[in-house]
């Protein structure tokens, strides 16, 4: 384990050293994904403006909901890059550079990259975490414990299911389209108040879009504590990643290298 | 205990073919059409702990489907490999401790990075103690001439000078046996021989073994002593290189110029008239068929001779003239 998380560090680490070699392009990136959450935002202000509340949903919801999205879309896309471009990784044949070096692929792989918009994000959240705080008027150290839980879940299930995805490349070759769809899903479902939904809609955002998991359940248990949530979100999180390794592990058997040798026809 | 022993390897590709399009893709899941191709056709060798091996053959012959097999990269449709004991796809990680690879066409430094930030990683990746990965990267540096590259970025080096820092990168961890997919693929005739002569001497210092494709001949002739050539996925050819020499350069071409004009039916027992001009003609035979005496005799007489020039072919004609063997038996 420990050897593991020294490897991961120094990854981390070059990827920060190859991106301060565009330290302005990172500055620029950064800011413009905070922009455009805020300016995602502004469409929620408004519609709790006139309605108050979606079946006990309310503005400080959507802004812990924000927080936990935002930090765990950031946190998660900066430290496992890679998780949006694994589908390209496998399909263009450069998997070859992780399967040679002695460490496990599926890791090596989704941190050898780190975003620059990701930083953006992940500040926006903490602002947004910041001020749902600041309106909520109640502040313990448990519920930064909680913050800091919730976004680990959140990192967790989005990476394994942007994996799950695109680990299909294994089997039917590149998933481009497949893999942005299924991204704009995870990023729009789980920003939506899941009060919204219900029924098979729900269900849905438990299993095959697992988005709840990554908003909406974690921030309403950073915003008060539930132990039966707090196992959900547990449970959630291992039964994603164990798949998610599963699949992919499974899909690496059937890798065939440089395979720009699809025909489309 | 050989470094390398292949039994009867095979590697099919399966070629996917899918409709674009997100419906093309889901289509693709439950029906896939399939199209089979075998790149690798149950070839079997081995290679000597420290040896040199070379591994020829034309494009698409399966080189490179062979060395990701030993790699671990590949899994294999079929047969059996053993690298250093293990098995490449089972044993992936322990054996990538014990291995080194480079493939010409796909770099493994850091594109933005100096190249001393990816040796720093690969430090951290082999479990380099930072005492030891200075002093072996000092060493490297000096061995492969690239202490003045190490501080550049990656890619404002040559295809030369970064192909050095690429076969350095793939020792760092003293590796038993290297694995080189066309290392020396666009480098000039200066870089290749520098190239040639750097992994020569790793070679000589610390034993490493080598199993080196490559399209150069030369690259062959100057580091190996032994050769494989495969064609079409098959193993067509497999000797020492210079019993390679001595078997296929039989075949002499004699250049020959006279002072006074010839005859222009001009002709020799045994030997091939390639062209016959007025002074001079280029004629080819086999000493195996006709010995070298009679012919350079039948010269002589033929006239007041002004000049002679005997050759040989190249080992790219000669290996040039196995691939056509091997072609013309399948076809
Ligand atoms: N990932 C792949 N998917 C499908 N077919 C492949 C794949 N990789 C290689 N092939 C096919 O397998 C055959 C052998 O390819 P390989 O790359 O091993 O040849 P090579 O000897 O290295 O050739 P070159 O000298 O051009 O590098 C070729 O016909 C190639 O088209
Ligand atoms: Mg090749």
């Amino acid at each position: 384990m420990g050897r593991h998380i020294a490897f991961v560090l120094a990854l981390w680490k070059t990827n920060l050293l190859s991106a301060m070699e565009y330290r302005v392009s990172f500055l620029t990136q950064m800011a413009g994904m905070m922009l455009n959450n805020a300016i995602y935002f502004v469409f929620w202000i408004i519609f709790f403006a006139r309605f108050e509340e979606v079946n006990g949903w309310d503005l400080v919801d959507m802004l812990f909901l924000f927080g936990v999205v935002a930090t765990g879309f950031g946190v998660g896309t900066y430290l496992f890059g890679n998780a949006v471009r694994l589908s390209l990784l496998i399909a263009s044949g450069q998997m070859d550079y992780y399967l040679s070096l002695p460490r496990p692929v599926l890791l090596h792989a989704l941190a050898s990259r780190s975003n620059a918009s990701s930083a953006g994000d992940c500040a926006y959240g903490l602002l947004s975490f910041g001020a749902a705080v600041y309106f909520a008027g109640a502040f313990d150290i448990l519920m930064l414990l909680r913050f800091g839980l919730g976004c680990l879940a959140a990192v967790t299930v989005l990476i394994s299911f942007l994996v799950l995805v695109q680990s299909l490349t294994f089997w039917i070759g590149n998933t481009n389209l497949l893999t942005s769809n299924a991204f704009n899903a995870i990023v729009t479902f789980s920003l939506y108040p899941i009060t919204l939904f219900d029924g098979t809609a729900k269900l849905l955002l438990f299993t095959l879009i697992p988005a709840a998991f990554i908003g909406a359940l974690p921030a309403e248990f950073v915003r008060r504590f539930d132990l039966a949530q707090l196992a959900q979100i547990c449970a959630g999180s291992a039964i994603f990643l164990f798949l998610a390794t599963f699949v992919f592990y499974r899909g690496l058997r059937r890798y065939e290298s440089g395979s720009a040798f699809q025909v489309r026809t | 205990m050989p470094a390398v022993s292949v039994r009867d390897l095979r590697k099919t590709f399966q070629l996917k073919q899918k409709a674009a399009g997100l419906r093309g893709s889901l289509r693709a899941l439950w029906r896939p059409s399939l199209q089979e191709l075998d790149a690798v056709r149950g070839i079997s060798f081995s290679m000597d702990e420290g040896e040199l091996l070379g591994f020829i053959g034309p494009n698409g012959a399966g080189k490179s489907t062979t060395i990701k097999i030993l790699t671990g990269i590949l899994h294999p449709s079929s047969g059996e490999a053993e690298v250093l004991g293990r098995v490449p796809w089972r044993q992936r990680q322990e054996l990538a401790f014990q291995i080194g690879s480079v493939f010409g066409q796909r770099p493994q430094l850091w594109y933005h990075l100096p190249a001393v930030d990816t040796f720093y990683l690969f430090g951290k990746i082999y479990e380099l103690d930072d005492r030891e990965l200075k002093g072996r990267i000092a060493f490297l540096a000096e061995a492969f001439e690239i202490e003045e590259l190490l501080e550049t970025p990656v890619r404002k080096l040559s295809l030369g000078q970064r192909m050095r820092c690429e076969v350095a990168a793939s020792l760092l961890h003293r590796p038993r046996v290297l694995l080189l997919d066309e290392p020396s693929i666009g480098l000039d005739v200066v870089a290749k021989q520098r190239l040639r002569a750097t992994i020569q001497r790793m070679n000589d210092l610390e034993g490493v073994g080598v199993l080196l494709t490559s399209h150069d001949a030369g690259d062959i002739e100057a580091l190996c002593r032994r050769v494989i050539i495969i064609n079409d996925g098959e193993i067509v050819y497999r000797d020492k290189v210079s019993a390679l020499r001595r078997r296929y350069l039989t075949v002499k071409t004699v250049d020959v110029r006279y002072n006074e004009q010839l005859p222009p039916d001009f002709a020799l027992p045994g030997v091939e008239m390639v062209k016959v001009g007025r002074y001079g003609a280029k004629m080819r035979f086999d000493t195996r068929v006709t010995p070298v005496g009679p012919v350079i005799g039948g010269l002589a007489a033929a006239g007041s001779l002004a000049d002679v020039t005997v050759s040989e072919p190249s080992l790219e004609e000669v290996i040039g003239a196995i691939y056509a063997r091997a072609e013309s038996k399948d076809g």
